[in-house]
């Protein structure tokens, strides 16, 4: 009865994905067919390898989506990495309202910020540019960052951090050389959350970035949902798949410390 | 004794004031000032101004104009609506449906235990882009995986255009949501059933409690705080959710896909007008921070 | 110079209140051992001698100078943690090393350093390894040789042997205390167990809920406590108490209670009638009292009749405790002598033999 149920669990979780993956080994009319069919009738490459060399800067859409969230993962770690450690072992008196203000950016709502920070990006001339994409990535994914390191170095025995002290180190040091090679782990999994939910952004790619050639995945694939691929779903499905593959593979590397950085907090009650 | 954590109660140092700031916190303050703060501030600004990007005429403000604007506007409360039940239904579901996995696969160990827990994890791991596209093309009224099942199982006798009738839209954009969402949930909760100390389970065995007594009156409780905690987690990223819902209908047909994310970016970038957008705005945050507040009120308590 | 003065210290965190007044000289090269039960505050005031912790009140004088605003690090100190803390991510040498390469000595110098201290504790073997690659005896030696290689004026240690199993623990005392002779460090030692503290220390600080409530040598405290706590605290097995009335007539102070008689010796009776104590707790060490029979103990000159708790056999000996209406006492016995739970026995011992303490305020009746 369990395994039935399982079973079950198991098909509603990979069906759609295997229908994407399916669908984009299709020609496009056997994608558009009235009558689906669960096997390609020829399985064909075609639709990745129009991908790779057709009109559409495919490329360039990976390209810039792989920079421009790593850029973005590696910034956030490295301003949020002395923040967490200061709003977990330093004494200062704004060390709980900032902690909280932090918190609480992490729940706005991105697209009241979408406004002022087009016209903001717009009078540095940030428009249509990596940095100022990565601007945008940063306004969650800092909050973010800074909340999942503090956890992880509130992990570390404090004595480790007083020994140090005691020989003699200046806070930094403490920071670079006894601290964060403990919470390498940690700080990789921050950094590759972050990498995952600038790669899942649309609405920042989509006002700030203008020319196509410079778009990233989630964008292109809806704008040029309208023209190129309007009725060509094994080439979207294509599109799709590729778009899916690193961020599954990000997601399945950092899944199990998932478990515990998320339950350790949704346990202990945020 | 330890010391985990630095005891902000320790004021005076023989005279000497605790600091207000630290170094190190500088940088993500400045930047979250400028990219969070700074917006902020703006929105609140823009709503009170009538701005369009597009305009001839410069801004000029007009007070709480386009708050009046907002409360006479049926498109808006139908967005809050929508909102609301995309948010809300979307989330119960999926922890209901994350749940009852986590219960199901509790027993599930070694190797297979794990790979099946990784491949029920699948969805999570897709775009959200992707998910979008994908339910939208099995969505189709013709040549959608989703009437051809229901056909040739015979649930229904003519393909049905989901995404096309408005009343059958927004629940199907929460079913691709769901599907989407339930891994999350399946997660927390495994983690949290994993965490149940095992005396509580042998004690209740021992005690021949029933699967059901087992379920509700064992471990439930056990979980109540990590079900409080990832819901209020889901119900903010649903708030945000914006991919999902854009790249499927676009907020249509009509409204009825509309929520309040589609509303503003709307009236921000279709219609350029970014004093109303930002009003809009401006309440959905007031309305998340209440409800926010009153969440973690509730979760103190316990 | 180290030695170290305390003047007044308190500390609190918020309401709570970890450590009142304190007072303590420390001398030069002394082992001091704060001794005390959890939360007395001895690792609070351990921590606050480090500059750790910053004081509420009060004054930390190292020799001349007030350190109440010196920095950790330019106090000149080292310190052995409870969990040692070890930096997990480098090896033994690098651990005792760390602190050195702060001071810009020369890697020579360094080296030597190193390899001279542990050498001194038998580690030289162990320099290449990894923390979590060594048992809870060398992790302790290695944190040991940390704070030894540093070379400071005072020695800091927080419970070291509380993680180890109870034979290693006897062997790390000796060495603890032979590393204290080489190096000419002050030593304070914290720890919660009575019998480390008087078999290490020159000087035994007993504390309790934040106060320090006597200084002394071992001798001193376990033959004078000052009140009912350090008498009750120091010593194996613990000191068992009956409470007693004060009867003045005038003929003089008699003890009154139900199942003893005792006669006050002629400087304890003194040190009654100078007070206005109405009720006391007696105290007797264990090793006084004697199980008699009944011809026997009418001659005494303390008396107490019980009934047998509890027999523990220790090897050489037994504990005997004896409950009686007004209070129970321990009897150390000779293992020949036969005594059975639940039955009825008499202890014997001197008037010279008693500890009186205040019920009210537990301090000693001298």
């Amino acid at each position: 009865m369990r395994a039935v149920a399982i079973a079950f669990a198991l098909a509603w979780s990979l069906a759609p994905v295997y229908w994407m993956v399916v669908t984009s080994l299709k020609t496009e009319l056997e994608a558009a067919s009235l009558r689906p069919t669960l096997w390609p009738q020829n399985a064909t490459g075609v639709n990745y390898a129009s991908l790779w060399a057709g009109s559409l800067p495919f490329v360039s859409f990976f390209a810039n989506t792989a920079m421009t969230c790593f850029a973005t993962a590696i910034v956030a770690v490295l301003i949020a990495t002395p923040a967490a450690y200061a709003l977990s072992r330093a004494r200062f008196r704004l060390r709980v309202p900032i902690g909280y203000s932090i918190l609480m950016f992490r729940m706005l709502p991105l697209v009241v910020l979408l406004a002022p920070l087009y016209l903001l990006l717009l009078k540095a001339r940030l428009l249509d540019s990596f940095v100022g994409l990565i601007v945008g990535f940063t306004t969650f994914g800092l909050p973010f960052a800074v909340w999942m390191i503090k956890s992880f170095i509130e992990a570390v025995p404090i004595e480790i951090e007083e020994a140090a002290r005691i020989d003699g180190y200046p806070r930094w040091q403490i920071l670079m050389r006894v601290v964060a090679p403990l919470i390498v782990p940690g700080l990789l999994s921050t950094g590759t959350f972050v990498f995952m939910e600038a790669w899942n952004s649309l609405i920042y790619p989509l006002t700030f970035v203008t020319t196509l050639e410079r778009q990233t995945l989630p964008a292109a694939l809806v704008l040029t949902f309208t023209g190129q691929f309007k009725t060509d779903w094994g080439g979207m499905m294509a599109a799709s798949t590729l778009t899916t593959i690193p961020l599954m593979i990000a997601f399945f590397a950092v899944q199990r410390s998932m478990v515990r950085g998320l339950a350790s907090g949704a346990l202990a009650g945020a | 004794m330890t010391h985990a954590l630095a005891r902000p109660s320790d004021l005076a140092r023989s005279g000497a004031r605790l600091p207000w700031l630290d170094a190190m916190v500088m940088p993500t303050l400045v930047v979250l000032a400028v990219v969070v703060g700074y917006p902020v501030i703006y929105t609140l600004l823009l709503s009170t101004q009538e701005y369009n990007l597009l305009g001839t005429e410069p801004a000029r403000f007009v007070g709480s104009a386009n708050y009046h604007k907002l409360f006479d506007d049926p498109i808006f409360w139908q967005a809050l609506r929508n909102t609301a039940l995309y948010t809300f239904g979307s989330v119960a579901v999926s922890l209901l449906l994350g749940l009852a996995m986590a219960l199901l696969t509790d027993g599930l160990v070694g190797r297979r235990g794990r790979f099946v827990r990784a491949l029920l994890l699948t969805p999570w791991a897709v775009p959200f882009v992707v998910v979008a596209f994908l339910f939208r093309y099995m969505y189709l009224q013709n040549g959608g995986a989703i009437n051809a099942l229901l056909l040739t199982t015979g649930v229904i006798a003519t393909p049905i255009s989901w995404l096309n009738v408005s009343l059958l839209a927004l629940p199907a954009v929460m079913v691709a949501n769901i599907w989407a969402m339930t891994p999350f949930f399946f997660l927390i909760m495994s983690a949290a059933i994993a965490a149940i100390p095992n005396e509580v389970i042998e004690s209740a065995r021992i005690d021949r409690a029933g699967a059901l007594d087992m379920i509700f009156r064992i471990k439930l409780p056990f979980l109540r705080n990590a079900l409080l905690v990832s819901s209020l987690l889901m119900i903010i990223a649903n708030f945000n959710d914006f991919a999902k819902i854009w790249a499927m209908t676009q907020g249509g047909p009509g409204y009825s896909t509309t929520t309040l994310v589609i509303y503003v970016y709307r009236q921000a970038f279709e219609n350029f007008s970014f004093g109303y957008a930002s009003a809009v705005g401006v309440v959905w945050l007031l309305l998340l921070l209440v409800f926010a507040v009153a969440y973690l009120r509730a979760l103190a308590r316990n | 110079m180290a030695q170290i003065s305390l003047r007044g210290v308190a500390k609190h965190y918020g309401e709570v209140a970890a450590l009142t007044e304190c007072t303590l000289d420390i001398q030069d090269r002394e082992f001091v051992v704060l001794v005390g039960p959890s939360g007395s505050g001895k690792t609070t005031l351990l921590r606050i001698i480090a500059g750790l912790e910053y004081v509420s009140a009060g004054e930390v004088w190292f020799g001349d100078r007030c350190v109440n605003d010196v920095d950790v690090a330019d106090r000149d100190i080292a310190m052995v943690f409870q969990n040692y803390g070890l930096y997990p991510h480098m090896s033994v040498y690098d651990n005792m090393a760390f602190g050195l390469r702060r001071r810009r000595l020369s890697p020579n110098k360094i080296d030597e350093h190193v390899r001279r201290t542990a050498r001194l504790l038998s580690i030289e073997p162990l320099l290449s390894r990894r923390p979590r690659q060594l048992s809870g005896g060398q992790r302790q030696r290695v944190a040991l040789g940390r704070a030894i290689v540093r070379d400071p004026a005072v020695f800091l240690l927080d419970e070291p042997l509380s993680n180890l199993d109870a034979h290693l623990r006897v062997q790390m005392r000796g060495e603890i205390l032979k590393v204290h002779r080489a190096v000419t460090a002050t030593t304070i030692y914290v720890t919660h167990d009575q019998v480390e503290a008087l078999t290490m220390g020159d000087r035994i600080v007993v504390m309790n809920q934040g106060r320090i409530h006597q200084v002394g040598t071992p001798a001193d405290l376990y033959d004078v406590p000052i009140d009912k706590f350090v008498a009750s605290f120091i010593g194996t097995p613990a000191m068992g108490f009956i409470a007693c009335r004060i009867e003045r007539s005038s003929q003089g102070v008699e003890l009154v209670t139900d199942s003893a008689r005792m006669r006050l010796s002629p400087a304890k009776a003194q040190a009654v009638a100078k007070t206005t104590a109405e009720r006391v707790f007696v105290g007797i060490r264990p090793e006084r009292l004697t199980l008699a029979p009944e011809e026997r103990a009418s001659t005494a000159e303390v008396m107490v009749r019980g009934i047998v708790e509890l027999v523990e056999m220790i090897g050489a000996e037994q504990y005997v405790h004896v409950a009686t209406e007004s209070g129970s006492l321990t009897a150390r016995v000779p293992r020949e002598q036969a005594v059975k739970a639940e039955k009825t026995v008499t202890l014997t011992a001197a008037a010279r033999d008693l500890h009186l303490f205040d019920q009210g305020t537990g301090i000693a009746l001298r």
